[in-house]
């Protein structure tokens, strides 16, 4: 009886005396509090820099809840086998003599091409500046295709940023914090991205799906010539993804007698939800450029401008550096970008 | 007289917002129960001179902030169930466990219808009937909660 009478005044008496304002009054303020907030970040993007703010204090809780899956991960690296390992090695040697074979060829087709290109004083292809970001974990909304990458814009990440694992385009970042960003996938419904068919050249935009891990392209005639296992690839004339990386292979196409458009399936070639380490690749920009050189390897500066900063500026799937680069003196004719590639952009 | 201390409440809800950062990926972040919200439902029934619809506004942002979605949206949707819970706080806590399962399965329901509101104004498509399974896991979370000695209606004595 007494622990009622106790429950009666915890429950009872504050609820007529200490309660403060009505709940209808405090549904009411909160609730435009919030519409407001909604309003002012999906409008008007004012709140960016609050929310990358507010990301520094909440990467210590972060780091807690990764904590547990990053200890398991590293005690399972550790206890590898033996035979795993000498397996694994063997892989990679025998893909790196692969590669290497290709690296020099292209070696040497680059700096041809720089050449024929400085003959035609045609623009100078835009250089590209990567680096290696992991990925920390999926997106937190079921229903958008998003991950979160271990690296920000203290790392010197930008928004727009593509994103490519061995295989291709995953996707795109569309939000940086200090020390991750946000990258949406390519299979997100919200990312279009212009591609190109290796096979005709023939260009469109490509369009996420959404729900499963596929890709349309849509608003092309049903005449059109794709077949499938067409390899699509990027066009680059958006200036924010380089030029040629893979991107999806075309794997069906249904034409109705009643729509004038194709409906067209696409797989992407990326592992999309498969990998742990991706490049992230920025068309060079000055800042970034110069300035976030020192974590990556270097490359000689025997070009003859007056630039002193060393960049990796390779071929985003090539990791090496480049040897010999020959000043860019062409004039900027800007054909798809207002990205700045001036001379001094050159190594 | 006792009391719950505020301390408890803002450290259960730390627990569970860290419960909701763990790395979810796959099938289980789509059954993923909204741990944060459940705890606040927890409070608002147990303790409701501490923890208002305030407290879930609050937390909401920060619920906002980690999912990277539009900022206000998980707040819109507390602030909104957390109002619903307030209501009928008085008369909840004498309802049998069967009828707060219910009751607490109608709260996340409605947290989840609000977000949808907001996600399809914003201009999403439709995301099939999967997207209410969070809430019925959330329930079940709830029975296990309450299965292992969680009790809303009487502020336990051992503290």
């Amino acid at each position: 009886m007494a622990g009622y009478h106790q429950n009666l005044d915890q429950q009872q008496a504050p609820a007529f005396f200490a309660r403060g304002p009505s709940p209808l009054a405090r549904l009411a303020f909160f609730s435009a509090l919030s519409l407001a907030l909604m309003a002012t970040d999906s409008r008007l993007q004012y709140l960016g820099s609050l929310r990358e703010h507010l990301m520094v204090v909440l990467q210590p809780l972060q780091l807690i809840a990764n904590a547990p899956s990053m200890l398991y991960e590293s005690t399972n690296e550790y206890f590898s086998t033996h035979h795993r390992l000498l397996n694994e090695n063997q892989l990679l040697r025998k893909q790196a003599l692969i590669q290497a074979i290709s690296l020099q060829k292209m070696k040497t087709l680059q700096l041809e091409n720089t050449n024929l290109r400085e003959l035609l004083q045609a623009n100078q292809s835009l250089e590209e500046f990567s680096q290696l970001g992991e990925i920390l974990h999926v997106g937190r909304d079921p229903f958008t295709k998003k991950i979160i990458v271990n690296r920000g814009s203290v790392h010197h990440v930008v928004e727009g940023a593509a994103v490519v694992d061995a295989k291709g385009v995953i996707g795109q970042v569309t939000r940086t914090y200090p020390a991750s960003s946000e990258v949406t996938l390519i299979t997100d419904k919200s990312l279009t991205i212009p591609i190109q068919i290796e096979r005709n050249g023939l260009r469109a935009i490509a369009f996420g799906h959404g729900r499963d891990n596929t890709l349309d392209l849509p608003f092309l005639p049903a005449n059109v010539d794709i077949k499938p296992g067409d390899k699509l690839i990027t066009s680059g004339i958006d200036g924010i993804y380089p030029k040629g990386l893979a991107v999806a292979t075309v794997t069906n196409i249904q034409t109705t007698p009643d729509s004038p458009f194709a409906r067209i399936i696409c797989v992407p070639t990326g592992g999309i939800e498969n990998h742990k380490q991706v490049l992230l690749v920025s068309i060079s920009q000055l800042e970034s450029t110069n300035s976030a050189v020192s974590s990556n390897q270097t490359t000689e500066n025997t070009g003859t401008s007056v630039t002193a900063a060393e960049t990796v500026k390779a071929p985003p799937m090539k990791a090496s550096g480049q040897h010999k680069k020959i000043t860019n003196g062409a004039p900027v004719t800007a054909i798809d970008s207002s990205t700045p590639n001036k001379p001094n952009a050159q190594d | 007289m006792h009391k719950t201390k505020l301390q408890t409440i803002y450290l259960s809800l730390l627990i569970a917002f860290i419960c909701l950062l763990l790395p979810w990926s796959g099938v289980a972040l789509k059954l993923r129960p909204d741990f944060v919200l459940l705890v606040i439902i927890f409070w608002i029934l147990r303790a409701p001179n501490k923890c208002n619809i305030g407290t879930a506004w609050f937390i909401g942002l920060w619920v906002d902030l980690a999912t990277g979605g539009v900022f206000g949206q998980h707040a819109l949707a507390y602030t909104v169930t957390t109002f619903v819970a307030v209501i009928y706080q008085r008369r909840l806590v004498l309802f049998s466990n069967t009828q707060q399962l219910v009751y607490v399965l109608l709260l996340l329901l409605i947290s989840q219808l609000t977000l949808l509101t907001v996600k399809t104004f914003a201009g999403n498509e439709s995301l099939g009937w999967a997207y209410f399974l969070p809430s019925f896991t959330g329930v079940i979370l709830w029975q296990t909660a309450v299965a292992l000695g969680l009790n809303t209606s009487r502020p336990s004595r051992s503290k």
